[in-house]
Parts: C-alpha cells; structure tokens; sequence
C-alpha cells in the first residue's frame, strides 16, 4: 500500500527532492547555469514519472491518503504546469543573464543570486502539482499557500547591477508586496470559509455531498472568494495589474499561466465532486464573477498604454472566459472544455509575455537607467508606444507576437480559436444563454484592444530608415517628445533581435509551432483531453 | 481535388510571394497573376467535365466535384468542399476579379509589394474556401481566414484614415460571426440531441426538424453575420469606411467579392436550414432590404467622395440581391444571383475606375473635378458604360438581374415591390449627378496638366473584359441562369431531404408554392 502510495506521488517526491538537491548544490557551488541545468533535469524526470504513471494507473485514480487523488486529469494539469515551468525557467534564465551580463564574472563575489529564482519555481510547481491532486480542503489549501507564499520573493526578485534599472527593482517590490497584502487576506477569508464548511458537514474531504444548510453555504462562498481573490476574478481583481505591471515580466508569465491553470483544474474537481452546481447561490455567484470578469475585465483593457497591464486585464476576461464551461452539469465535457481552454490559454499567455519579456530584454542595455519611470514612452519597452511599427524593425519577433495576440482574440488558425470553440459548445450545452452573451460581447470588445496592438505593430513608417539620432531626445524637453508623432521618435529605437539568445527564440518558436499547429490540426490534443 | 488544388495552389503562391519578391522585385506580382490565371484554369476545367445532367434527387448528387475528409472526429467535422453551378458561378466571380483587381492596378503598391500580393491571394484563398465549405465549421473557419489577410490590405496599404476603418471592419464582421458561431455550435447540438449524432455537414443538418422559435433564433445569428457582409442597412456603416480607405485592389476584392459572401451564405445556408423560420422572417428581411435600397441610394447622392458614393450604391445594390433571397420565388432568387455577378462586375469596374482617378489627381472629390471628358475620353467612356450599367440600363447585366427580382417579389409583396422600385429611380440619380459633375461640363482651369495621361490600351483592355461580360449577361442571361438553377430549385422545393422521408413542410405557405413557374 505505501510503495503503491508513494508510486503515485513521484512526481511531487521528484519536484520535492529536486529542491533540495537544488538549494544544497547552491550552497555548495554557486553558479546560474549549473542552477539552470538542475531545475530542467527535475522537470525533465518529473516529466517522465508523470508519462510513466499515466500508463500504470487505474482509470478512477489513486487516492493517497485521502489527501490527494493522482488520476488522469491531475497528472495532465501536472505535465502542463511543468511544460509552463519549464518555459518560464528558460525566459528567466534569459532575463537574469540579460541584467547579470555587465557584473564581474565571479559570481560569489555579487550581491546578486539568480539561483534563488530556480529554488522558488520549482516550490511554485511542487504547490501546483500538489494542488491539482488536492482531494481534501486541507491539501488544497497547503499547496495554495506553497505557491502564494514562494510568489512573494518571486514576484520582488531583483538582481542588482547596472544592467537592473531601479525603477524595475522598486516596481517588483511593490509587486511583491502587494500581492502578499491581497494573498494574505485572501488566505484569511478563505481559512474562515473552510471553517465554517467544516462546521457544518463535519468533514474536510472533497467527496460530501452538498448541503443544504445556511452555514456550509456560507463557508463555501467565503472559499469562493478566497479563490476568486487568487484568480483575479471582478470584482477581487484589483491588485493584478500593478502585480502583473512589476513583477519580472517571467514571474508575470508565470502567475498569469500556472499560478491561474492549477487553481482552475483544482476548482473544476471541486465543483464536481462536490456538485456545486446543485447549490443556486453558488451557481449565481460564479456566474455573476463569470460575467462581470469577461466583460469588465476587457473594458479596462482597452485603454492601457502598458503591455503588461494590458495582458493582465485579458488574463481576468479570460478567466471568466472558463467559467463558462465550469459550471457545466455534464462532468466529462466539462472537463473536456476547460482542459482544452486552459491549454490555449497558458500557451497563448505564455507565448505573449515570453515575447514581451525577450524584447524588454534585448532593449535594456539602450534603456536609461535610475529609479524614475520613463518619460518617453517610446522608450520604454513595456509600453505600447515602443511596439508601434515593430514588425517593419523586427519581423519575427512581430510575427510570433501577431499570431499570440491573435489567439488570444481567438481567431482561427490558432489554438486559442478551439478553446473558444469548445466555450461556445459547454455554454450552449448547458444552455447558460447570459454567460455567453457575455462571452460574445466580451470577445468583441476583446478584440478591439488585440487588434489595436496588432495594428500598432503594424504602423508602417514613411519617414526614412532609422538614423541614429538616439542621443537627441534626451536634449530636447518632453513635452516636444510627446506632441511628436510616434512615428518619428520610433525610428531612433531600433529593435535588437540578435541580443536575443538562441534559447530565447527557441522558445519562441516552439509556443509559435504550438500555437499554429494544434490551431489547424487539433485532433491530437482532443483526443489526448478526451482520453482523461 | 481540383478544388484543393486551387487552394493550395493560392495558398503556396500566396507563401511564395515574399521570398521571390525580395529576389526579384515585381515577380511577386507575376506569380500572383500566374496563380490566379492557373486557378480559373482550372476552375473551368469543371465546365468541360462529364457530368450527368439530372434533376438531383438528393444533395449529395448535386455537387460535380467533392472532397470529404475527416478533420477533427471529436466533433464529427470533416473536411468537406465541394462545387456546384452556384459555387462555380461565386469562383469564377472570385477568381476572374481577382485577376481584374491586380491587372488594373499596376504600380499602385509601392511598399512591401510581396506582402500584399501574399495577403491578396490569402483573401482570395479564405473566399474560395467560404464559396465551397459544406461543412458549417469549415465554412466558418474560412468565412474567418479571409478577414484577416483583408484587415492588413486595408490596416497596412490603405489611404489616410486605414487604421479606424479596418478595425471598425473587423469588428463588425468579427462580432457578428461570433453570433452566427453560436448559432452554428447551437444547431449542431440541437441535431445531436436529435440525431444521436454529433456533425456540422450541411447536408445532415437541413435534415433536423426544429421547432419555429428555435429556428427563428438560430437564423436571427446567421442572417445577422450575412447582413453584416451583405449588407443589410443598420449594420452597414463599417462599408462605407472600408471601401473607401482600402487600395483600389481591395477595395475591388471587398466589392466584388466579399460581399457576395454575405448573400452567398443566405443562399446556402440560411434558406436551406432554416425554410420555416426564413418565409415567417421574409417580410421584415424584404424591408430591409428596402430599406438599404432607399438609404444607399439617398446617402450615395449626397457624397462628395466618388469612392464614398461607389461604397454606398452597394449598399443600394445589395438591398436587391436581400429582396431576391427571401422573397421565396424562383425568379427573384435567380435574379438576386444575377445581380450578385453584374454588382460584381460593374462596382470593380468603377472602383477600378475611381482608383484611376485618384492616381491622376490625387483626390476623390466630387467639387474637385470637372468636365474630365475633354481631357481623359477612354477613362470617362469606361464611367460611362459602367454607371449606365450599375443604374441599370436595360441590355447590361444589372438591368436584367434587377427585373428579375422585382417581376419575382412582385406577386407576393407587390407594396414592398413599389418600394424598392424607386431604387432604379434614385440610382439614376446619384449616377446621373456622377456623370454630369465629374466627366461632363466645363473642365476647371486648374485641373487639366499636361501630363494628365488617359488609360493606355492595356487598361482599356481590361475595363472592356468587364464591360463585355455585363452586357453578354445582359443580353443573354441564360447560360447563368442555367448554372444556378439547380441550386436555386433545391432551397424552393426541399429536394434537399431525402426522398423517400420528404413530407411537404410548406403546405401552409402558398405563396411559396404557387411561385415556380418564374422561369
């Protein structure tokens, strides 16, 4: 029985063991790369543990002392949050390398330790493979905490050196602390909620059946709140973008992909082993959270000048894009429809910051430094001023970017066109009419801020090619700067796409290939989700 | 397979363009007139081709080419085209203004010129494959892909004000799909609850028997998308912008094409899928129609820009081709496919014609210009024949599909008939007051320069094909007639069912039986 329980669980043993293999190596022998290499080995072997257990396993799963269930669906959620960890590693690897580049090249004599990054990412996948097997209130809520609490450092990580602006530490600090305000609360609430559950039903595992009493009701809508506070659901969503805007733009990747994704797939067992959806208060609460997010969420879109804020008030529309299947009645299509939109969802999302992160990246050694925010906002590479124009200077790049934000549109072609597809089919199936009005009203407000982005890319320049007057706008007063048109200024900052790593467009090409190729032949990853 | 490989061939030149253009400046232009040219080639090859002419009993039997794979079981959606005489008729018009779009415009693309031929040819992929999808998914997948190569056209070589018209076009039509992807998704289930068989093939899906108000729904999400195309007056106001930011080239694509898959999709899907809910709708749907008539026709004369007024007489024009399709007679659907073919024809040409106007003067406008016979007499001979021809002057193509549609809708909806009448009325006013402004009169001073070229031989030429073509269907219709004849009788007499289950569901509706003896 124990080696059967343990069986079950290695991937969690492998991602455990791999943090401490990674922080004793760290203690011992100090190097970025060497940190690097042991958080892709673990994932690797985490990987394949998973793939070997998706083999062996019975169909209805293993329950491992009650805490946690290891079944199909779990250990698909497991091999998405690495795939996404994995990805991240590789963009923040491109990231710190970009801000360490100018410091001395003995790495225990700087302030700066890239290693802790790794040690943090690999807790936050150790928290959302835990949580996405969580079969019990108290599973779920330790490996909810493993990941908020290991966000926190993560989300003000900074390294120093004069490659790390100021304004980007103080900004990530803010992030970090914000977060942990929000996370904190949210983690009270929720705690209170918990209580109240167990009050009324004298049980902390998933598989009682609903009550009916005012008590469990209530304690389950303070737990949903808790969650709605974590996904950044309207109207508890006021915290992410100024998280979203600070955080290192990986971290962002992160919290918007696999910190989302596993608390969603942990919700959807949730809500079916519990049949939340008998309950009518719980069914309006997510529906009205739903709703309010898809349409609230992608009107506060459609003003932001900052890319980041701008993705992270997608990222709460396209939250609320899932409920929409969530509250599906018919268990397996539920399943179905969530799992495929959450893939779209976290490549696409990946996808789009990895390619902001590579740009901040290759632009920071021509990006003024010191701890006051940009004035010139074509400058700026987090802004949408400095994207105007950027497929004429960087083709690729801009290419990539277009077919991301075009899934996130959802438009054909792409991946993120199939999980709409699939929202559409659970909304009609289970006949929630107003949820997918707003859906309907939410992606077409939706695309008028993805288009207006694609199209800024797209701004063609008249003007003569890129002189280099880049010392010039420093001379001239601001106010000048921004009565120009963009244009003019843009051609002084020319993108550097071979201050990209390798690493880094090779990432890029494998979300693209993703992206475009389950876009046009998705049958394979319909009949992997249909086989959970 | 003829099929496919007039869209891979589109789709590999449209592949192809960057690179040769970046080797060799201007062959990108040579290999999109050689694809195009290779295509229709093609395409009419299916003329040639044995076929059994037979009254076709059920749908399958109806289409002379098809191509049916399976593309995501999941969903039973396959990929499934296939031609008929009415899909024939849209390829050809795709196909042969295609070819028009670039040959008029020579020199016109200055910038990025191998992108654009790769976004004209994707445009023109997207609607081969929207004219021959006989699945819903798949004609949906398509009726999407074109709007993006056409959104760059406008966003990128558009005129000063490209940006707000190609995203008030895109959102237009985006968000109207997405109703009409509801509707499609909504359809599916409901014939699997059914069926007991989950699939998008039109074919399984005209057989589902859905109460009146669901159908009612349903076809609401359709019609809206099409009207959007069409389109139909209150959600017109993306066209007007559209067309008139859009490069010549585009915006001959957007008139003579992409419009007609608005009334394409009503022909073919709408009318089919949903008989009861259509003739219950057709009295609103024809005053609409109306409707557009009257307010294209009204607001088309109180345009200074030529390109403006063009844009808004489609508006005008379309309104006929909406009347023609729910009138439920067979004479004014013939004649509403008539007219998708000559609008095709005559707005290309007039957008081709403005497009040469504005290469001359640098302007659109009206106030602008005068007495330009004197200068230029090719380029005005060819406004001539082509406003004569969209105003609907008997012996051109527009004249014969117009009649039709009113001799058809007359004996069921003679009041709303009258009505669209004045159509023909005001028509001739807007383009009388084109005529009369721009080409006759004294020239202004200013405007006559030396160095004011008149169309060479080449574009005479090519203005001529057009021009020749409408009067040949003016004259003699019939060929035409005959192609979409077929089709046209599925949608009237349900032929579309099975045989052997068919049950008269039109027992009620007299109108609509009492009405096949048009031609």
């Amino acid at each position: 029985m124990i080696v059967q329980n343990l069986s079950a669980i290695t991937p969690l043993l492998i991602l455990g063991g791999g943090v401490v293999i990674l922080m004793l190596q760290v203690a011992f022998f100090r190097g970025h790369r060497g940190a690097l290499a042991t958080t892709l080995l673990t994932l690797i072997a985490t990987t394949t543990s998973c793939l070997f257990l998706l083999r062996t396993l019975p169909t209805q799963g293993h329950t491992v002392t009650g805490l946690l269930l290891v079944d199909r669906l779990s250990l698909f959620y497991c091999l998405l949050n690495i795939f996404t960890a994995a990805i991240v590693s590789a963009i923040g690897f491109h990231y710190l390398c970009a801000r360490l580049a100018g410091q001395s090249e003995k790495p225990h004599h700087s302030e700066s330790y890239p290693e802790a990054f790794y040690i943090l990412l690999l807790l936050i996948s150790l928290g959302a493979c835990t949580l996405v097997s969580a079969n019990h209130f108290a599973s779920f809520f330790l490996a909810l905490e493993l990941i908020s609490i290991s966000f926190y450092p993560l989300l003000a990580f900074s390294v120093h050196g004069d490659r790390s602006p100021l304004r980007d530490q103080m900004l990530s600090l803010e992030s970090g602390f914000k977060y942990l305000m929000t996370s904190a609360f949210a983690t009270a609430v929720g705690l209170f909620g918990i209580a109240m559950v167990f009050t009324a039903s004298g049980s902390l595992a998933f598989s009682t059946q609903p009550l009916t009493s005012d008590l469990y009701q209530a304690g389950l809508v303070l737990f949903l709140v808790a969650v709605a506070l974590k996904l950044s659901l309207v109207p508890f969503h006021f915290w992410t973008p100024d998280v979203y805007q600070g955080a290192p733009t990986p971290v962002t990747a992160l919290i918007a992909t696999l910190g989302k994704s596993a608390l969603v797939a942990a919700l959807l067992k949730l809500v079916h082993t519990l049949q939340l959806f008998e309950l009518p208060i719980i069914n309006l609460l997510i529906a009205t959270l739903a709703a309010a997010s898809m349409i609230i969420g992608n009107l506060l879109a459609l003003r932001q000048q900052n890319i980041k804020r701008l993705l992270a008030y997608s990222s709460i529309a396209h939250l609320g894009y899932v409920f929409v299947a969530l509250l599906l009645i018919d268990e397996r299509f539920a399943r179905e429809a969530v799992s495929a939109y959450l893939v779209a969802y976290v490549l696409t999302t990946l996808s789009a910051f990895s390619i902001v992160s590579l740009v901040a990246d290759s632009e920071l050694p021509h990006t003024p430094g010191g701890a006051h925010p940009l004035q010139d906002h074509a400058r700026d590479p987090f802004q949408r001023a400095f994207y105007r124009g950027l497929l004429w200077r960087a083709p690729v790049l801009s290419i990539y970017f277009i077919v991301a934000l075009l899934s996130l549109a959802g438009i054909p072609l792409t991946l993120g066109f199939f999980g709409k597809f699939y929202l559409f089919s659970a909304g009609i199936q289970g006949q929630q009419w107003w949820l997918l009005i707003a859906l309907i009203a939410g992606s077409a407000l939706g695309l008028y801020y993805y288009l207006g982005l694609i199209l800024d890319l797209l701004k063609r320049q008249d003007s003569a090619v890129a002189g280099d007057n880049r010392e010039t706008p420093e001379k001239k007063p601001d106010s000048i700067n921004m009565l120009k048109p963009a244009g003019c200024q843009k051609t002084s900052v020319t993108d550097r796409p071979e201050s990209i790593a390798l690493s880094g467009w090779l990432v890029l090409l494998l979300l693209t290939i993703l992206l475009l190729g389950f876009g046009v032949y998705p049958s394979p990853l319909i009949n992997w989700i249909i086989a959970l | 397979m003829t099929l496919l490989l007039i869209l891979l061939l589109l789709l590999a030149a449209a592949v192809l363009c960057c690179p040769l253009e970046k080797v060799h400046p201007g062959s990108s232009r040579a290999l999109a007139i050689f694809s195009l040219l290779m295509t229709t080639v093609l395409l009419f090859g299916y003329l040639w081709a044995p076929r059994v002419f037979t009254v076709p009993a059920t749908l399958a039997d109806l289409w002379w080419d098809q191509l049916n794979w399976a593309w995501i079981p999941r969903f039973g959606i396959r990929f499934h085209l296939g031609i008929d005489g009415l899909g024939f008729l849209m390829l050809a018009l795709t196909l042969g203004m295609g070819l028009f779009g670039l040959w008029i415009t020579p020199g016109q693309i200055r910038q990025r010129v191998g992108l654009f031929h790769c976004c004209y040819l994707l445009t023109i992929a997207g609607v081969v494959g929207v004219f021959t999808a006989l699945d819903l998914f798949l004609f949906f997948f398509f009726w999407e892909v074109m709007l993006i190569p056409m959104f760059l056209l406008i966003a990128i070589w558009g005129y000063e004000d490209r940006t707000r018209a190609a995203i008030k076009f895109f959102i237009f039509t985006q968000a109207s799909s997405l109703l009409m992807l509801a509707a499609i998704v909504a359809l599916a289930y409901l014939s699997y609850l059914q069926n007991g068989e989950i699939t998008f093939s039109l074919q399984h899906l005209a057989q589902a028997r859905l109460p009146l108000h669901t159908q009612y729904w349903l076809m609401f999400g359709f019609f809206i998308a099409f009207a959007v195309k069409l389109p139909a007056v209150p959600l017109h106001p993306w066209l007007p912008d559209a067309h008139t930011q859009a490069p010549t080239a585009a915006s001959i694509l957007l008139a003579a094409v992409l419009l007609k898959t608005g009334a394409y999709g009503l022909l073919r899907f709408t009318l089919p899928l949903f008989p009861e809910a259509c003739s219950a709708f057709a009295p609103l749907a024809l005053m609409i129609g109306v409707a557009s008539i009257v307010y294209g026709a009204m607001a088309a004369y109180a345009q200074q820009d030529i390109k403006r007024l063009v844009a808004y007489s489609s508006v005008s024009h379309m309104g006929f081709v909406l009347i023609g399709v729910f009138s439920g007679n067979s004479t004014a659907t013939l004649g509403a496919i008539t007219l998708m073919i000559a609008h095709g024809l005559s707005s290309a040409a007039l957008f081709g014609m403005v497009g040469k106007l504005q290469q001359r003067f640098h302007s659109r406008n009206i106030a602008e210009m005068s007495g330009l016979w004197a200068t230029l007499p090719r380029l005005s001979a060819v406004a001539l024949v082509f406003v004569m021809a969209a105003i609907g002057l008997p012996g051109l193509g527009n004249f014969v599909a117009e009649f039709l549609v009113l001799v058809g809708s007359f004996p069921s909806y003679p009041w709303l008939t009258t009505a669209a009448v004045s159509g023909v009325i005001l028509a001739a006013m807007y383009g009388l007051r084109l005529l009369q402004r721009v080409f006759f009169g004294l020239p202004h001073s200013n405007q006559v320069t030396p160095d004011m070229q008149d169309l060479s031989r080449r574009e005479l030429a090519v203005f001529s094909c057009a021009g020749l073509l409408l009067l040949w269907i003016g004259l003699y219709p019939q060929p035409l007639l005959s192609q979409a004849k077929e089709w046209v009788e599925v949608i009237h007499n349900r032929t579309i069912e099975n045989p052997a289950n068919y049950t008269p569901r039109r027992d009620g509706d007299s109108r609509l039986k009492g009405s096949e003896a048009g031609y």
